[in-house]
């Protein structure tokens, strides 16, 4: 029964990719050949209109480039998205974006190039200037002339087959229908492989230079280190605001509470007794506020244990029921611990605080990718990564790490978050 | 004496009060926010106030603003500033408008809660009364060392008193020295220092930390 099953099926599914095949490859053959076209247009109005005259074939050929340059995005924009679509493969665009165009206290627009009257003006103009400096603008058109010789071609031969396969059977001589029964053959048999092609060369000759993946990276860079001093600057800040509210307060009251006592030792000793004893347990509530504190600035068993350990203490603190898994026996770099336990401590408070979650599991390990650290919960779910909130403050500390944080929380729970870290270094 | 506390950590806030309340005075008002500062010491007029100089909301210098803000519509309504550091620049603040009844001392100078306690009521008083760590400060700076260095160690002791606001009797007490001693020690820095001495204890101090904040 299986076997027939699977016979029966391997044929039609061979079918249908060979027409899927047969219809991308035309999709293909149609963007790669659109430059080709036009140029073919030019050349056919100058002969039909201009009789093949040398001089007056000037103004086609200035259509032609135009129409060319006009194209040139359109089709590198289609190509990635068919690639997308089709394979899968994200090759990132790599255009320069437009700065803000802003109104100055003249009453012009300033574009980032050049004063101009009118804000449509500035955005045309700056417009032009992007198209025109962008290093993507002659890597498209690279593409765009290389294309119809690679991808366009190969994706050339199932259609190339059919229309062989049309004018073949139209003749009644046999050796024209040879041709048309050939014409078939290869239209069939090269339908699921013709398309291909555009993968390789797509990623080949439209992914951003080396130049353009460098001014990225520097903008990328240069955000990250805006955002680093931010969040240092209010992590000091809170440091100090802890300790003056927090142990520093209480060292005052405590002086206070024995001031107190001292003057009322005389008077009302019973009193002085009653403060005595508030004054001790304000010592240790005072210690144990600056021993918090210094957990949340560096926690000691992480500077003693390491990850794993302090995780897990973490796990016997929390309220949560907490499972613990792990998959790595190395220390890593302290800055990149300590990330990722504050990480694990802020998804765990948000497990318990805003999810209501009763249940909890950590794991670690090390992967090809980095370290990665699964922190799932039973909670409502719904969490998200608000600009500003926890979870966006724990994205950007993990960014200094070229760390991803990917949140899968659907409103009624669970809650899946993962943490990942490349790490080279081990 | 009637007394207004602004102390926004309840911790400290009860602390005080219980320690005036200790020796005798009374809490008329407490308050915990800048505003609200400022409302009870304009519709309360204690006969002195204790104000922490960050309250909320900004968890600024609230405080210290409603205290000044409340002294330029009643001047010389008498507000002892307490903080957790000292800062020359607030210390100037208070004393600009030359009225007295200010004082501005750390938190912890409550320790010594007889000295605080003085201090309050020579502010109450209309006397002013300056935390000797801002005192010190003032005296320990670079300037100040090379201005100071023709008077004597017991003159130096004498002119830090005095800057902490204390009468030449106080003075004496402190030192263990008579009156008329501490008489001759003042004259004899402000013919050095070449500031006029009339006799008010505001001024004086006015006429010290000036001298020194130029120096």
């Amino acid at each position: 029964m299986e076997r027939e099953g699977t016979r029966t099926r391997q044929p039609l599914s061979w079918a249908a990719s060979a027409a899927v095949g047969f219809v991308r490859s035309c999709v293909v053959l149609v963007v790669s050949m659109l430059v080709p076209a036009v140029w073919a247009a030019a050349a056919g109005l100058w002969m039909w209109w201009w009789g093949g005259n040398p001089w007056p074939a000037i103004a086609p050929v200035v259509w032609a480039c135009v129409g060319t340059l006009a194209l040139v995005r359109p089709i590198c924009r289609m190509t990635r998205f068919l690639v997308a679509k089709w394979t899968g493969t994200v090759i990132p665009p790599g255009y320069r974006q437009a700065g803000p165009v802003m109104r100055m206290s003249t009453g012009y627009w300033w574009n980032g190039f050049s004063y101009e009257r009118t804000s449509r003006d500035a955005r045309r103009d700056q417009r032009m200037r992007l198209w025109w400096s962008d290093p993507a603008t002659w890597r498209d058109l690279r593409f765009a002339l290389i294309a119809p010789f690679t991808m366009g071609l190969v994706a050339a031969v199932p259609p190339a087959g059919v229309v062989a396969a049309v004018v073949g059977f139209g003749h009644p001589a046999p050796s024209m229908r040879l041709i048309g029964a050939l014409g078939v053959v290869v239209a069939i048999a090269a339908a699921p492989y013709a398309w291909r092609p555009v993968r390789p060369v797509a990623v080949r000759f439209l992914r951003p230079s080396p130049a353009m993946a460098l001014a990225d990276r520097v903008d990328e860079l240069t955000a990250q280190r805006a955002d680093t001093t931010v969040a240092q600057a209010a992590e000091i800040r809170r440091i100090e605001r802890d300790l003056h509210d927090g142990a520093q307060a209480r060292m005052v009251a405590l002086g206070m509470s024995l001031a107190t006592v001292e003057k009322l030792m005389e008077t009302d000793p019973d009193r002085a007794k009653a403060l005595l004893r508030e004054a001790r347990a304000g010592a240790t509530a005072s210690l144990a506020e600056l021993r918090d504190l210094v957990r949340g600035i560096s926690p000691p068993l992480l500077t003693e244990r390491g990850l794993v350990d302090a995780v897990r203490a973490l796990a016997l603190d929390s309220p949560l029921e907490t499972a613990v898994s792990v998959d790595l026996g190395l220390r890593l770099d302290p800055p990149i611990e300590s990330a990722l336990y504050f990480g694990v401590a802020e998804l765990l408070t948000n497990a318990a605080k805003h999810a209501r979650a009763t249940r909890a599991g950590i794991s670690i390990a090390r992967t090809d990718a980095g370290i990665v650290v699964d922190v799932a919960d039973d909670g409502t779910g719904g969490a998200g990564a608000r600009a500003g909130g926890g979870l966006d403050g724990l994205r950007r500390r993990l960014a200094t790490f070229d760390g991803t944080l990917e949140i899968t929380s659907p409103a009624g729970g669970p809650t899946h978050v993962r943490m990942v870290v490349p790490c080279e270094s081990l | 004496m009637r007394i207004v506390v602004a102390e926004d950590l309840y911790l400290l806030r009860d602390g005080m009060v219980r320690l005036l309340e200790a020796y005798g005075h009374q809490v008329v008002a407490t308050a915990t926010t800048g505003p609200e500062t400022l409302d009870v010491l304009l519709t309360q007029r204690p006969d002195v106030a204790v104000v922490d100089v960050r309250m909320p909301p900004t968890q600024s210098d609230e405080g210290l603003r409603a205290a000044l803000d409340a002294r330029r519509r009643v001047p010389g309504l008498p507000i002892l500033i307490l903080s957790q550091h000292v800062e020359q620049l607030y210390a100037r603040e208070l004393l600009a408008d030359g009225t007295g009844g200010i004082g501005y001392f750390l938190k912890e100078s409550v320790f010594d809660a007889d000295q605080f306690v003085d201090a309050l009521e020579r502010v109450a008083g209309g006397g002013t009364a300056m935390d000797p760590a801002v005192i010190a400060k003032l005296l320990s700076s670079g300037t100040s060392n090379r201005r100071l260095e023709r008077l004597t160690e017991r003159e130096h002791d004498v002119l830090g008193l005095m800057a902490e606001g204390l009468s030449n009797q106080a003075i004496g007490q402190r030192l263990f020295l008579s009156e008329s001693a501490i008489s001759k020690h003042t004259t004899s820095i402000f013919g050095k220092l070449g500031i006029t001495d009339d006799g008010n204890n505001n001024r004086r101090v006015l006429a010290v930390l000036t001298y020194l904040n130029n120096a």
